[in-house]
This record gives structure tokens, sequence and C-alpha cells, in this order.
């Protein structure tokens, strides 16, 4: 393997590398299972049913989640929050979402709101990436139902206070849904303790799974329209699709060898500790914004302490110098990998003052080392001498 | 003639998880395509002795299962069986 490969800082896009387990997973289900879970009743099919089974106990496991017929896969968190938002919204609903969204909320709730289904309002985040608690106080009305929630920024890494804000629409009856993109895997999450209400996930970032793997859990009591409708192996004579969770939500061929990888990432971090995970990973955050607090000409971006709990996610822009020059320069002269611009997540950067200029964003993961880090800000000191002129 | 218990779910999750469930349990069962003479909505089926429908009906119940339905099925041969819907609200029923 390449050693330039092995330096890889952006793990908050995709994470890699996955354990040796994900890559195996899905050639074995291929190959040996290979049913499509839910027809007929072969034995392949059988072996497929366990499978997706397994995946959902896995999810449920790893949330804390009591049943797991509420956790339903998607492609990726941008499907599940799709399929959050638009069937649970209804018509004449008030809907509130954080400046730290991802496109993934802002957009279909542009969708919505530019068909007059919805109104919404942002609560506004600090330079550091938290909201503004006290304007999410001011903002309810009498029609909001949902409160959406990026429980890490992928711009800043700025972890939101879930509790705070969950009481605070709690006390209003409003719903929660939290956008887990960037924290599961990385950060545990217990969604009854919580009271989280609406969780979407992908299985290719924390979760260390393949791409196309991802879900959405929904709490009892909150019963969404489906986005998709069709096969599902079940009530094959009704020309409606079936109400009962988790085939509700669910519909055409599962991702099975996709699944079969997922498990294996997520049973890596039960057998890892998500606590050792979280750990590791912040103390390597931690090392890098300190080493790059030094480096003249460099201003970090999200909360000011390298002891501020975040992500493994560091944000920054070198004084004179373009953020698409500095990755193409990070890449060509050193093989370091990493994400520059706006991270899909424009409102965010308004919040953090780097709109529309954007960012160098550097996201270590659980395999990342400290040598790697140690070559990386090597590189970036001198790359700020060189804007320096 | 032979005859065997059935029971049926509403969904491939639910067939799924009383198999999972159903594993510590010292009754003997088998998960078994839905044969054509039985209406269900999930295409497996949960195939038991007919002494221990009742008991497995009980533990499923007890963990939560959804379930849709009980079916005793007389077989001869290849021919199609005659089907007897179970009541199984008592121990005594259907044995």
């Amino acid at each position: 393997m390449s050693n330039k490969l092995n330096l890889y800082f952006d793990n908050a896009a995709t994470s890699w590398p996955k354990p040796e387990a994900v890559y195996r997973a899905p050639e074995i289900q291929m190959r040996e299972a290979s049913g499509n879970p839910g027809r007929s009743g072969h034995t392949r099919t059988l072996e497929s049913d366990r499978l997706v089974y397994r995946a959902r106990e896995a999810v449920a496991n790893l949330f804390n989640v009591e049943d797991p017929s509420r956790v339903i896969f998607a492609y990726n968190a941008t499907d599940a929050l799709n399929i959050a938002l638009k069937g649970f919204l209804e018509k004449g609903d008030h809907v509130l979402f954080t400046a730290m969204e991802h496109n993934s909320v802002l957009r279909p709730l542009g969708r919505l709101r530019q068909e007059g289904t919805i109104v919404s309002d942002v609560i506004p985040c600090s330079e550091e990436g938290y909201p503004d608690i006290e304007s999410l106080e001011e903002a309810y009305r009498s029609n909001t139902r949902l409160l959406v929630v990026n429980h890490a920024s992928n711009v800043t890494g700025t972890i939101a206070p879930l509790e705070k804000l969950i009481a605070s629409a709690h006390k209003r009856g409003v719903k929660v849904l939290v956008d887990a993109a960037q924290t599961a895997g990385v950060i545990p999450i217990d969604v009854q303790k919580t009271g989280i209400d609406m969780l979407a996930f992908t299985g290719h970032k924390g979760l260390l799974g393949p791409t196309g793997t991802g879900g959405l859990y929904v709490s009892r009591g909150i019963d969404l329209k489906p986005l998709r409708e069709g096969g599902t192996g079940s009530q094959s004579e009704s020309d409606l699709h079936p109400a009962s969770m988790p085939e509700k939500l669910e519909a055409g061929t599962m991702n099975s060898a996709g699944l079969a990888g997922l498990i294996e990432g997520v049973n890596y971090i039960l057998n890892q500790g998500p606590e050792n995970i979280r750990q590791a990973e912040d103390s390597l955050r931690k090392y890098l914004w300190d080493k790059l607090q030094n480096i003249e000409g460099i201003t970090l971006y999200g909360p000011k302490s390298s002891a501020a709990q975040t992500v493994a996610v560091v944000s920054f822009t070198i004084d004179g110098a373009d953020c698409g020059e500095i990755g193409y320069i990070l890449e060509s002269s050193y093989g370091i990998l990493c994400r520059t611009g706006l991270h899909c997540a424009p409102l965010a950067h308004q919040a953090i003052g780097t709109f529309p200029e954007g960012t160098v964003r550097l996201s270590p993961g659980y395999f990342t080392g400290i040598e790697d880090i140690d070559f990386l800000v090597k590189a970036l000191h001198e790359i700020s001498k060189l804007a320096a002129g | 003639m032979a005859s065997s218990c059935y029971i049926t779910f509403p969904t491939i999750f639910y067939a799924i998880r009383a198999e999972s469930i159903l594993k510590n349990h010292t009754c003997s069962f088998k998960m078994v395509p839905v044969p054509r003479s039985i209406s269900s909505s999930c295409g497996t089926a949960l195939r038991c002795e007919c002494s221990d429908i009742y008991q497995i009906k009980e533990y499923l119940l007890e963990n939560n299962l959804e379930l849709e339905g009980f079916y005793r099925l007389e077989e001869e041969g290849l021919k199609t069986p005659a089907v007897k819907v179970l009541n199984l609200d008592y121990p005594e029923v259907d044995k």
C-alpha cells in the first residue's frame, strides 16, 4: 500500500481505512448468501433476512434502541434525513433548524418551503458553532413541530448541546431530529437517555462501514409517511405499502452486501469500545489543534480551546492563500488528502465568518498516527511560510 | 396422515426475530416458506410440532413479538393439505 494514502485526513467525508472484516463481509455475502431478503423462503433468502436483522440489531445495540424494528435502513444520512423530513412534516408546519445544518437538511427544507408546505426559521450559531439557546427559546410558534439539530458540525467539529436543545423542544411538545452524520460511531449516543425522537446516521463515516449504508431511528409514537413505496416481499396482494415497521419505510431490495460490511464496522466499534474510540480521536484532534495554533498565518475555526468538546475535525485558513490552492499543494507535494471549500454547509460558514471562501478541513480518524499529524504540521509550516512570501 | 403446525408473521422482521429469540428455547422448529394453502402477509413461517405450538406462541408473545396466525396442516403426500385455523387462546384447545 502506498505510504501517501496513509496520510488521509478526510475521515469526515468518508472514513478510511476500514477494519479488514468490513472489506471482506460484502464479498462473502454476495458469494455465499446472496438471496433477496424478504422474498420467497429458500435458504439463501433466509440467510440474507438474518443478515439484515443482525444489522438492525447491531445498530439498535449501538444507539441503545429498545426495539430494532424502529431502525430502518437507507442509502446514507442524506437519504435518512429526507425520509424523516418529508415523512414527518405536514402542510402548515413550522420547523426550526440550526445554522450548522448541512445541505442534507437545508435543501429538503428548502424544497418543502418552496412548495408552500412548511415555514421555517434558522437558529443562529456563534462563531464557535454553538446554537444560540436564547434565540431558540424565542423562535417557537404555536405550529412548530420539529427542531433539526446537527449533532456535530462537519465544518468546525463543534458538538451541539443536545440535552439543552432537546429539553427546550420537548417542553413545547416539539420533536427533535438529530443528524448524526459526524457523530455515529465516534460519540456514544443513547437515544433513550437523551430522548432523541429521530436519529439519522450514515454507515461509511464513523461506523466504518461501506458507502450506500445508513439509516434512521424513529421513536415509538412517530408515524412517518413513506417516501418510497414498492416491493417488500410481504402482503404482496395489496396495492398499498405495508404499514408495519420497519418495512413501512423500506421499499425495494435491501443493500444486503453493504449491510454485511456495516455489521462488521459496528462490531469493530463495539469491540474497541465507543468510549475508547472517542478518547483516541479526541486526543488526535487536540494534538493537531495545539500544533496548528503555533503556526504563524494560520487561523483556526470552531471552539477556541483545544479542551472543548468537538469531534475530530479542524478547519483553518492561511493568510494570503486560497483554500483550494492549499489543498492542491498538500496533495501534490506531500501526499496529504483533505477537503477544501464550503463543505456543503453554507450557513455554518456564514456563522464562523468564512463565507464564501470556505476553509481547509482536516479530519483525522481512529487509524491516524501521531507521526502522520507531525508530517502534516511540518507541511503546513512550509506552506504558510510560502504564503507569507 | 401427518400434521404439522405453523405460525405466520406480519413481516419478515418478526419472523427472523422469532427465530433469533427461540434459539435458546427447547422446542424444535424450522423457518419455512409459507405453504400455498395458508394466507400470510410474510412469505416465511415457523413450522413446529403441534404439541409445541401453544408454548412457542406464549414465549414469543412474552417477548413482544407480533404474530399473525396459527394453523394446522393435515398432509397427505403431495396433495393440497387440509388447513385448520387454530384458536390458541387456551392451551387445551387444538393440541
